[in-house]
């Protein structure tokens, strides 16, 4: 990777007694997708608030192109933000508010006029520039926060939840093209979002954060197959977990004990020592439910009841109690569910557990 | 009647409605009917005689005094309205944005004075502005001055400087609450689009709260306007009084009540029209 567009080094931000960002450290390339996900309370606004220069970070340096923009105020850095509700200029019309940033920079008139036209085009709302935000629909006032940001052709595009406020189906394709958008003019995106799907769908890069500290960045594969901490494994899709007990580590495999079983997994980046606790995440769509009997090679059985099927269209949900009392969800294609109260074995192949510290 | 106490406390809710109508009309609307029907009235060798003429107004109209008493009274309200906007605009803008901790205690301490009764305050400024008023004292001993000016009070720059003082908290009310209600990422916004301070000021809190000046502008114009109190107790001179005064005197001492109504009328109607435009004016503007 070549020098980064953004580097966070060592970020922190205190409110009074409250720590909400607690040394952050991270780079970001030029026309990457980076996604910040956490819960709210986990640092992830105000680790945006602080590139986009609304607020001072209490220690650590934002370093662009190498240069220290920590202390700079937000109309001297190129930067430029979406916010959670557009905050678009209620008194401006469409134009007028796209537009606003290069008046700001004295851009000359006709280029402010094709510029403008060029960005309201660029988010498909090419015919509604001369009407007031109040007038347009929650999905329009968002284009018009995204063309007003893109028209200044910032180095970085810092997005705050923009898609919070949609209705679900009007997310799922603002999703799509959000992403194509990037994609089609090159500007690097940190979007900040606390939906885990929408990270998965969108970046190219996932840095999720917790109580404001970095819990684990990787990309969308990586978070989702191997993720570092049971935190993340439970914060990011469905997973079950099993509590259990390391017997011994052979080679890149180890073996645990689980409510009594014996299983098998892949050693994760830490070598678990003998004797400690930890956990096996297994995701619902790699556990087969099925009768009990031999148990192949490659993979892990546990005995359990089926306790609910749950029909969800495109497949079904299993819910299986486990022997010791645990409940584990699989996913199944349509049809291929035993009815409730069926004694049954869930399996999974070996390299689908992931193991897990606390 | 299974209903009877939902029904009693409909009849008391519905009577309870009445009260406040029926104290508008009987101390609102009566008086400014019969004020205007005297109006048309007239005086028949200083005895007050029902008829319908038009020959109040046509006084009122051609004598020169009412005309330029009434603008008299609306250059004293301009300028305490411009003072009053200069006054309260910047601290309702230190009250909304720059001010943390104590907010509401400041906000309290100037909404304090409205407290106080209005003569007091008004009879401040006679200690303040008198001959051996406070002001004077401080100009002697600074050796700015060698005696007393008397030209402090009783002008009409000691009524502007009064009325301004009265009238600013009801400038300021208006002006803090729309201010208060921008929300706080439009003005992040403008700075990320390049603006700074003074520009993200010029382009987006100003305009913002233009409805908020307005109203406290109304309210600053059209109750230094009719006021009668300062004038009369920091105007001294005749030349110095306002419409209000005027009023009082034709029915007081003049005992000439259906000219005064008259005036009160053309008062009236003057206020009412500048309330409906000023009204029209906010409507707009938040409307577009």
């Amino acid at each position: 990777m070549s020098d980064p567009l953004l580097r966070l080094v060592d970020l922190s931000k205190r409110f009074g007694q409250v720590t909400a960002l607690d040394g952050i450290s991270l780079d970001v390339a030029g026309g990457e997708f980076l996604t910040v996900l956490g819960a709210s309370g986990s640092g992830k606004t105000t680790t945006l608030r602080l590139i986009a220069g609304f607020e001072p970070p209490t220690a650590g340096q934002i370093l662009m192109d190498g240069a220290d923009i920590a202390r700079l105020p937000p109309y001297r850095r190129d930067v430029n933000t979406v916010f959670q509700q557009y905050a678009l200029f209620p008194h401006l019309t469409v134009r007028e508010n796209v537009g606003y940033g290069l008046r700001m920079r004295r851009v000359v008139r006709p280029e402010i006029e094709q510029r403008v036209t060029e960005a309201l085009a660029l988010v498909r709302l090419g015919d509604l520039g001369a009407r007031r935000p109040r007038q347009l629909s929650g999905g329009q006032q968002q284009r018009v926060a995204l063309a007003r940001a893109l028209v200044n052709r910032p180095r970085l595009l810092l997005l705050d939840e923009p898609l919070g406020a949609l209705d679900l189906k009007l997310r799922r394709a603002m999703q799509l093209e959000l992403k194509q958008l990037q994609t089609r003019v090159g500007i690097t995106f940190v979007y900040v979002t606390h939906d885990q799907e929408e990270a998965l769908t969108m970046s190219d890069r996932i840095a999720l954060m917790r109580n404001g500290r970095l819990e684990q960045l990787g990309t969308p594969e990586a978070i989702y197959h191997r993720p570092r901490t049971r935190y993340v494994a439970d914060f990011i899709g469905e997973t079950n977990l099993l509590a259990g007990k390391v017997l011994g580590a052979n080679g890149g495999r180890v073996t645990i004990e689980v409510g009594g079983a014996t299983l098998r997994a892949i050693a994760g980046e830490t070598a678990p020592s003998a004797g400690a606790d930890i956990w096996l995440s297994v995701r619902p769509e790699r556990l087969a439910v099925g009768p009990r009997g031999e148990v192949a090679p490659d993979r892990n059985q546990l005995d359990g009841v089926v306790t609910d099927v749950v029909f969800m269209g495109a497949g079904t949900r299993v819910f299986v109690t486990l022997a010791d009392a645990t409940r584990a969800v699989a996913h199944r294609p349509p049809g291929d569910a035993p009815a409730p109260g069926t004694p049954v074995a869930v399996e999974w192949p070996v390299d689908a557990g992931v193991l897990l510290r606390e | 009647m299974s209903n009877t106490p939902a029904a009693t406390r409909r009849l008391v809710l519905r009577l309870g409605a009445l009260v406040p109508l029926a104290w508008a009309i009987a101390l609102l609307f009566v008086p400014y009917g019969l004020l205007l029907v005297q109006s048309f009235w007239r005086l028949d060798h200083g005895v007050l005689t029902p008829g319908f003429t038009l020959d109040n107004y046509r006084r009122l109209v051609g004598t020169s005094l009412y005309p330029r008493t009434i603008l008299y009274s609306a250059v004293t309200a301009l300028w305490v309205t411009g003072g009053a906007l200069l006054l309260a605009y910047p601290l309702a803008y230190l009250l909304a944005f720059k001010v943390r901790r104590h907010r509401d205690l400041l906000y309290l301490a100037v909404i304090i004075p409205l407290w106080v009764s209005y003569v007091v305050r008004a009879y401040a400024w006679k200690i303040i502005l008198g001959q051996q008023g406070i002001l004077n004292g401080l100009l002697l001993s600074l050796g700015l001055i060698r005696e007393p000016l008397s030209v402090l009070l009783y002008s009409r720059w000691a009524v502007i400087v009064a009325l301004t003082h009265i009238y600013t908290p009801f400038a300021l009310m208006p002006i803090f609450a729309v201010l208060e209600a921008i929300p706080a990422p439009l003005r992040e916004a403008s700075q990320d689009l390049y603006a700074g301070r003074w520009r993200t000021f010029l382009h987006v809190t100003l305009p913002l709260s233009l409805p908020g000046v307005l109203a406290g502008a109304t309210f600053a114009f059209v109750l230094s306007m009719g006021d009668f109190l300062a004038p009369q107790l920091l105007g001294g001179n005749d030349s110095a009084l306002m419409v209000s005064n005027l009023v009082w005197s034709l029915f007081g001492v003049a005992y000439n009540w259906p000219l005064g109504a008259a005036v009160a009328v053309v008062m009236l109607g003057l206020t009412l029209a500048l309330l409906t435009l000023t009204g029209a004016l906010e409507r707009g503007g938040s409307g577009r």
